[in-house]
């Protein structure tokens, strides 16, 4: 599940969308990311993992896919063959169905394999749409991410549900991590023992690791460092709404120590549902409306690193 | 070097080197209001991140921020102990720092007016609390042998963004004249 290495090209990328909560927009944000840098000249791979509830096709006006990543699992049917065009160029779509990545009915090393086969496309923009929930095979794949993007709404059941949500990802990913080093026990063994070191919670555990083994220090420094999260606010409706983004990004590091940055916000848009119903992408049919501008600017946010401007004040 | 040192007090504000007094000033408010207040982005995390953990984050904050608003006050305040500014790239300030010698209790004056409580030192120092206020309170009999005492001053001063070098000068200066007093006796 090492990302680094496998991916030499350079030239694309691969971009997770989860968040935890449902209904927060994460589809329709992915396929609005989608076809505005297809438009771009990008090449784009979206990906549909919802489990059960695929419906990215929607967004983009085309009917339920007949082919499916079940195809892959069952048949060992190649990614590029589940591919399929989305009515905009430079753009392809993989869609997910109930069988795909179904809690159980998924094996770990399908999983894995799944996940190689991702990492091996290259040269492309890769969208993965998550889903909501933070079941394991979500955290594992918005892990093998080069960008992990949450969508939030600004309320107070989806902020809880996307720190439950990230905090899951970062342990799972500073296990993961310390198996690697050759510490495969030691993060489950004080977590288990959580009474017994006073350990009450994830910031905690850290705080401990550290303190016990300086060498996993440095370790888990590292890690730290390099789990970023991209955040966007969606179904913005006042500016006291778009202070959470950063009120959420400095808990982030204040309390976990995380960078993230806050690529931008999305307010709320009625021609947006009207855009699904009329079975066209809002992208291409509200192209010019504010909405979009909003957009196109998170999505120029994470493609360069940088972040929403004021956000602070 | 003290600029580089002035940037952990930007990075607590989150805001960039180059900001503002406006800026500086509502990142503070900002800050002050999101850890001191229950709000939607508190409450789903209050119980592992209560007021209390809170409370040290907002003491940084405050240091913060006293740190930089006597800084950018610079130049008009009364203060001439505070080395360079963040304008000046120094040399200018040699005179007038010469002009306040360095003692225990201006040690202590300033590091109230940053905000900075004596643990809160010790922990970022590594010097012993009790030698902290020792220090501060010019308790000579009970300081450790100059050599040391010379370097626990230098690093103390240093974390108050003051010249190490001139602040041990001056408190050993002090420091051996209380000496020489005793032999005498
Ligand atoms: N900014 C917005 N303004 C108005 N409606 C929006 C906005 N963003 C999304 N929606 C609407 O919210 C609903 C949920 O959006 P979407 O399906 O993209 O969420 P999701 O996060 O993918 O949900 P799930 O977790 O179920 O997969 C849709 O009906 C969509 O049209
Ligand atoms: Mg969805």
């Amino acid at each position: 599940m090492e990302k680094t290495g496998v991916r030499k090209n350079k030239e694309g990328e691969i971009w997770a969308i989860g968040g935890g909560k449902g209904g927060t927009g994460k589809t329709f944000i992915t396929s609005s990311m989608g076809t505005y840098l297809a438009r771009k000249g990008k090449r784009i791979v979206l990906i549909d993992i919802d489990i059960g509830g695929a419906n990215l096709h929607s967004f983009l006006g085309i009917s339920r896919p007949k082919k499916s990543l079940s195809f892959f699992f069952e048949k060992g049917v190649p990614l590029s063959k589940l591919a399929l065009k989305t009515g905009i160029g430079n753009m392809y779509l993989i869609s997910g169905d109930i069988h795909s990545l179904a809690s159980d009915s998924i094996k770990f090393t399908q999983k894995l394999k799944l996940f190689r086969h991702i990492l091996k496309l290259n040269k492309q923009y890769v969208l993965i749409d998550l889903g909501g929930g933070s079941h394991n095979n979500t955290i594992d794949t918005f892990l093998i991410a080069d960008k992990m993007i949450a969508v939030l709404e600004p309320e107070i059941i989806a902020i809880e549900n996307m720190y439950h949500f990230i905090k899951n990802s970062l342990f799972r990913k500073l296990k993961m991590s310390l198996r690697s080093y050759g510490f495969k026990e030691i993060v489950e063994h004080m977590w288990e023992s959580r009474e017994k070191y006073k350990i009450n919670n994830l910031n905690e555990l850290i705080e401990c690791l550290k303190n016990s083994f300086s060498y996993i220090g440095d370790i888990l420094d590292e890690e730290l460092s390099k789990f970023k999260i991209y955040l966007i606010l969606n179904k913005v409706r006042s500016s006291q709404d778009i202070i959470i983004g950063s009120s959420i990004k400095s808990i982030f590091m204040k309390y976990l120590g995380l960078e993230t940055q806050f690529v931008g916000y999305l307010e709320y848009d009625d021609a947006i549902w009207r855009s699904i119903r009329e079975r066209r992408p809002f992208m291409v049919n509200y192209g010019t409306s504010r909405s979009a501008k909003e957009i196109e600017t998170f999505t120029e946010n994470i493609l360069q690193g940088s972040e929403i401007k004021h956000s602070r004040n | 070097m003290l600029r580089k040192e002035y940037k952990k007090y930007f990075d607590v504000l989150e805001i960039s080197p180059d900001a503002s007094l406006s800026q500086i000033k509502s990142a503070y408010l900002r800050l002050k209001r999101l850890y001191s207040a229950e709000s939607v982005v508190i409450s789903p995390i209050a119980d592992e991140f209560p007021y209390k953990r809170r409370q040290k984050i907002l003491k940084q904050i405050e240091g913060a921020y006293t740190a930089l608003i006597s800084l950018s006050y610079h130049g008009q305040h009364k203060s001439s102990y505070r080395g360079e500014s963040l304008t000046s790239k120094g040399g200018s300030e040699d005179k007038k720092e010469k002009s306040t010698p360095f003692s225990g209790p201006v040690l202590r004056q300033i590091r109230k007016e940053r905000g900075i409580g004596l643990y809160e030192v010790a922990l970022d120092t590594k010097i012993r609390v009790e030698l902290i206020e020792n220090i501060e309170l010019e308790r000579f009999e009970v300081l450790p042998q100059e050599v040391y005492l010379k370097g626990h001053i230098s690093v103390y001063a240093n974390y108050l963004l003051l010249d190490p070098k001139k602040a041990a000068d001056d408190y050993i200066k002090k420091y051996r004249e209380w000496k020489s007093k005793i032999e005498e006796e």
